[in-house]
C-alpha cells in the first residue's frame, strides 16, 4: 500500500543532442494497473527501458520496489518488449524452459506450466516446432507466455497488442486481466483506448517529454472537460458560461460541461432558452477524445480520426 | 541464484548449438576431409607397393645397354635382361613392343641420369621401370663391393641417435616438441572453426531482438561469461572430434600411412612446457572469444562484423609469416613484439614454448596479459552488450557505450 512497486522523480533523458524525457515524475501503486499513454515517439519506451536499467538516465530516480531495477531482482517480473523477439532457431518449447529456468523455476514446472499454457493460447502441438516457423502472431503469443511465467508481480507490457487480431487481442486481454486478478501491477502500454477505460485504474499521458495528464481515468477525464452533454434538438443553442458546444451539427449537438454544474441545470437552462431538446444524454469524454486533444492539437494537423472537440474550431 | 543462471546458460547455448545439424555438418567435414586425404595416401601406397612385388613375380622383359661396364650379363640375367644392339634398336623394341622396357646405363652413372624407356602402364605402375633399373645397377655395385654390409654402409642406410643436453637433462629434441606443439594445433583449430559462432552469439541475440528480455532477467556478465564458456566446450567437442581419425589412423594404420615412426610413448611431455602450452591455449582463447563477442554487441549486422572479423583472425595467425623468424631468433624485436602483443601472443608464445625458447618469466608475462587482457575483455564485451544491444540496428559508438558503462558503475552502487 504505502510503497509504491514504481517510482519515477525528475526523470530526464538526453540522447546526444536531444531530449526526449525533459521532466517526469509518476508512482505505480501495487496491484493496479496502470496505463502509460503517449503519441509515437513520446519516450514511453524509453522510460520503461530507463526503468528497468536498460538506459543510463541522465538524471533523475526510477525505482522499482524501492530500488534501481538490476536484473537479479528480475525473477518476478514479467516484461514485455515492444521490440519483440525469441530465439528463433530454438524450439518452443525449449525457449520457454529456459526463460523459466532463468526466472527460477525448475524445469519441470517450466515445462508443466508451458504445456499448459500453449494449450491455452491455441499452440498445443507446436512445443517442439522451431520459433521461427510459426506465424508472428503465434510467436507473439509464445513471447507473451514467456513474460507471464513464474506469476510476475510486475508487468511491464509495451504495446502488448501490437500484431494481434482481435480474438486474440481478446484472449490477450484476458490473460492480463487474470494477472491483474492475482494480485499482478500491471503497466501497460497501449493505443487502445477502450482497453485504457475497461482496464486500467490510472494512467499518464506523456507529452512533450513531461507528463500532460496524471491520476485516475475519472481525474483524467474530468481535466478535459469531463463530462458531455449529447443532444437532439431544434433551435439556436444559447451561449453558457456552464458549457463549450464542441459539436454542432443539424439538429445535434454535444456540449462539453466546463464546471461542475449538475445536468438538470444545463438542461432547463437550454429548455428556458425556447430549445426543443429530442432528446438528452451525459456521458464521460471518451479517453479517445483526450488522446486526440491532447496530440491531436500539439501537431497542428488534422487529428487522425474526425475530432468532435476540433471541429467546433471549423464551424 | 547467479551460479544456478550461470549454468542454465551454459547448457541451453552448448545444447542448442550441438544439436543443430549445420555444426555436425561443420565439424565433421574436418574428419571426413582427411580420411579422404588419408585414403587416397593409403591407396596410391599399397598401389606402388603392389606394384614392385608384382613386377618380381611376374618379369617384365628388358633389354639394355651398359656402357659403365658395372653390370654382369650375370647380373643382368637375374632380371631377365638381354642386351640391346644398340640404342636406337633398344628404344626401337620398346616403341614396336617386342620388349616392354630398355634401360641405357651410362659410363658414369654416379654423375648422370641412367635412362629408362618403358611401355606407359600408367602412373602408379611406371614407377616400376626406374625401380628396376636402380636394382639392377645396385645388385651389379653390391656384387662388386662383394660385402652386404659394406655395400649396405654405401647405399647409405645409416641410422643416427642423437641425444642432447639442456644442462645435465637429455632434451627430447623433436619428441619434446610434439606435445606442446599440440596447443597451437588445438588454438587454431579452435580459432578458425569458432571464430564465426563466438562472433554471432552475440550478433544473434540483437538479431533476434531477444536482448531486452535477457537483460532484465540476467545479468549481462552472467549471459557472456556463459556464452564464453559454453564456446569453450563446443571447442572441446570439436577437438575431440577432430582428434578421433589422427589418433585411429595413428594407432591402427601407421603402417599403410607411412607415418614417420614414432612411438606415442618416446614423446617427451615436459610439464613445465605442457602447463604453459595448456595456460597459453585457455587464456589466448578466453581472449579471442570476448573480444569476437564484443565485436559482435557493437556491429549491427553479421556483414559488417565479419570485416572486424577478418582483421581479428589476420591479428591471431600474423606469426605464422614469419615462423621461421619465431623458432631461429626468438629474442630479436618482432619476435618480442608478437610475444607480448595481445592478439598476437598466443600463437608466438605457443611456438616458442613448442621449440623450448620461452622462459618461464616470459610465460608467465605472456599468460598474464592474456588473463588480465581477457578479463578486461569481458568487462568490455559486458558493457558493449549492455548499452550497445538494444540499439538494433544501429552502429553503436564505443566511447558512448563505455562511458554510459562507467557512469552506471558509478551510479550503481550495489554493483560490485
Ligand atoms: N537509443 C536511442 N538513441 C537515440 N535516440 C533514441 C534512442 N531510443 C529512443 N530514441 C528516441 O527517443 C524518442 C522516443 O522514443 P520511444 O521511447 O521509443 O517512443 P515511444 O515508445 O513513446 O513511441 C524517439 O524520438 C526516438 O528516436
Ligand atoms: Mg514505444
Amino acid at each position: 500500500m504505502d510503497e509504491p512497486v514504481v517510482h519515477i522523480s525528475g526523470f530526464r533523458m538526453d540522447f546526444a543532442d536531444t531530449t526526449v524525457i525533459r521532466d517526469l515524475s509518476f508512482d505505480v501503486r501495487a496491484g493496479e494497473t496502470f496505463g502509460f499513454l503517449g503519441s509515437n515517439g513520446s519516450g514511453k519506451t524509453t522510460t520503461i527501458r530507463a526503468l528497468l536499467g536498460l538506459y543510463e538516465p541522465t538524471a533523475g530516480v526510477l525505482h522499482i520496489n524501492g530500488r534501481p531495477f538490476k536484473p537479479e531482482h528480475g525473477s518476478r517480473l514479467g516484461y514485455l518488449p515492444e521490440e519483440r523477439g525469441l530465439y528463433k532457431k530454438e524450439k518452443v518449447m525449449d525457449v520457454m524452459t529456459y526463460f523459466g529456468r532463468l526466472k527460477g523455476m525448475d524445469r519441470h514446472s517450466a515445462r508443466q506450466w508451458s504445456l499448459a499454457y500453449l494449450d491455452r493460447v491455441d499452440l498445443a502441438g507446436k512445443a517442439a516446432i522451431q520459433v521461427d516457423k510459426l506465424s508472428s502472431g503465434e510467436q507473439q503469443k509464445v513471447q507473451l507466455g514467456v513474460t507471464i511465467m513464474n506469476r510476475p508481480e510486475l508487468l511491464i507490457l509495451d504495446e502488448p497488442t501490437k500484431g494481434f487480431d482481435p480474438v486474440n487481442r481478446r484472449l490477450l486481454m484476458d490473460i492480463i486481466a487474470e494477472q491483474k486478478n492475482d494480485g499482478a501491477t500491471v503497466v501497460m502500454v497501449t493505443h487502445q483506448m477502450e482497453e485504457v477505460e475497461r482496464l486500467c485504474d490510472r494512467i499518464i499521458l506523456l507529452k512533450d517529454g513531461t507528463s500532460e495528464a496524471y491520476g485516475t481515468i475519472d481525474e483524467v477525464q474530468n481535466k478535459y472537460g469531463g463530462r458531455v452533454v449529447r443532444i437532439r434538438h431544434a433551435g439556436p443553442i444559447p451561449p453558457s458560461p456552464h458549457y463549450e458546444v464542441t459539436l454542432e451539427e443539424t439538429n445535434y449537438a454535444e456540449l462539453s460541461i466546463t464546471d461542475d454544474t449538475d445536468e438538470a441545470a444545463i438542461l432547463r437552462e437550454l429548455m428556458d432558452a425556447g430549445m426543443v431538446i429530442r432528446s438528452f444524454t451525459t456521458t464521460k469524454i471518451s479517453m479517445e477524445d483526450i488522446f486526440i486533444r491532447v496530440y491531436g492539437e500539439h501537431n497542428g494537423s488534422p487529428a487522425p480520426a474526425p475530432g468532435r472537440v476540433a471541429a467546433t474550431r471549423g464551424a | 541464484m547467479a551460479q544456478h543462471n550461470l549454468g542454465t546458460v551454459i547448457s541451453f547455448e552448448f545444447v542448442r548449438t550441438v544439436t543443430k545439424l549445420r555444426f555436425w555438418i561443420g565439424t565433421l567435414s574436418v574428419p571426413v576431409i582427411m580420411a579422404v586425404v588419408f585414403g587416397m595416401i593409403f591407396l596410391s601406397n599399397t598401389s606402388t607397393s603392389s606394384a614392385a612385388e608384382a613386377q618380381k613375380n611376374a618379369q617384365f622383359s628388358i633389354s639394355y645397354l651398359d656402357a659403365s661396364g658395372l653390370i654382369t650379363p650375370a647380373d643382368a640375367a637375374a632380371f631377365g635382361a638381354v642386351p640391346a644392339a644398340s640404342s636406337d634398336a633398344g628404344i626401337q623394341d620398346v616403341r614396336s613392343g617386342a620388349v616392354e622396357a630398355y634401360f641405357e646405363f651410362p659410363a658414369h652413372p654416379e654423375a648422370t641420369a641412367v635412362k629408362a624407356y618403358g611401355a606407359d602402364r600408367g602412373l602408379f605402375e611406371n614407377g616400376k621401370y626406374a625401380a628396376v633399373a636402380q636394382a639392377m645397377l645396385a645388385r651389379a655395385v653390391a656384387v662388386r663391393i662383394g660385402s652386404p654390409q659394406l655395400s649396405g654402409l654405401a647405399a647409405g642406410s645409416v641410422q643416427v641417435e642423437t641425444v642432447t643436453y639442456q644442462g645435465s637433462e637429455v632434451a627430447g629434441g623433436m619428441n619434446s616438441v610434439i606435445p606442446p606443439m599440440a596447443f597451437l594445433v588445438v588454438f587454431y583449430g579452435l580459432v578458425v572453426l569458432l571464430a564465426g559462432q563466438m562472433l554471432n552469439s552475440t550478433l544473434e541475440e540483437k538479431e533476434n531482438r531477444v536482448t531486452e528480455m535477457i537483460l532484465t532477467t540476467l545479468k549481462p556478465t552472467t549471459l557472456i561469461t556463459g556464452k564464453v564458456l559454453a564456446l569453450f566446450m563446443v571447442g572441446l567437442v570439436q577437438v575431440a572430434v577432430f582428434a578421433s581419425p589422427i589418433l585411429i589412423g595413428g594407432l591402427f594404420y601407421r603402417d599403410a600411412l607411412s607415418i614417420p615412426a614414432f612411438e606415442f610413448s618416446q614423446l617427451v611431455f615436459d610439464p613445465l612446457r605442457i602447463t604453459v602450452g595448456f595456460l597459453i591455449l585457455v587464456g589466448g582463447f578466453a581472449l579471442f572469444t570476448t573480444t569476437l563477442v564484443a565485436i559482435g554487441a557493437v556491429m549491427p549486422t553479421a556483414k559488417e562484423a565479419g570485416n572486424f572479423m577478418g582483421v581479428m583472425i589476420a591479428l591471431i595467425f600474423i606469426p605464422f609469416y614469419s615462423v621461421s623468424l619465431v623458432i631461429s631468433e626468438p629474442h630479436s624485436l618482432i619476435v618480442q613484439v608478437f610475444t607480448y602483443f595481445p592478439f598476437s601472443a598466443p600463437v608466438t608464445a605457443l611456438l616458442r614454448n613448442a621449440f623450448g625458447s620461452l622462459g618461464v618469466l616470459e610465460a608467465a608475462v605472456v599468460i598474464a596479459i592474456l588473463y588480465v587482457g581477457a578479463a578486461l575483455m569481458l568487462r568490455v564485451a559486458v558493457r558493449l552488450f549492455q548499452y550497445g544491444s538494444i540499439s538494433y540496428t544501429r552502429k553503436v559508438s564505443i566511447r558512448t557505450a563505455l562511458k554510459a558503462g562507467s557512469r552506471h558503475a558509478v551510479a550503481g552502487p550495489a554493483e560490485k
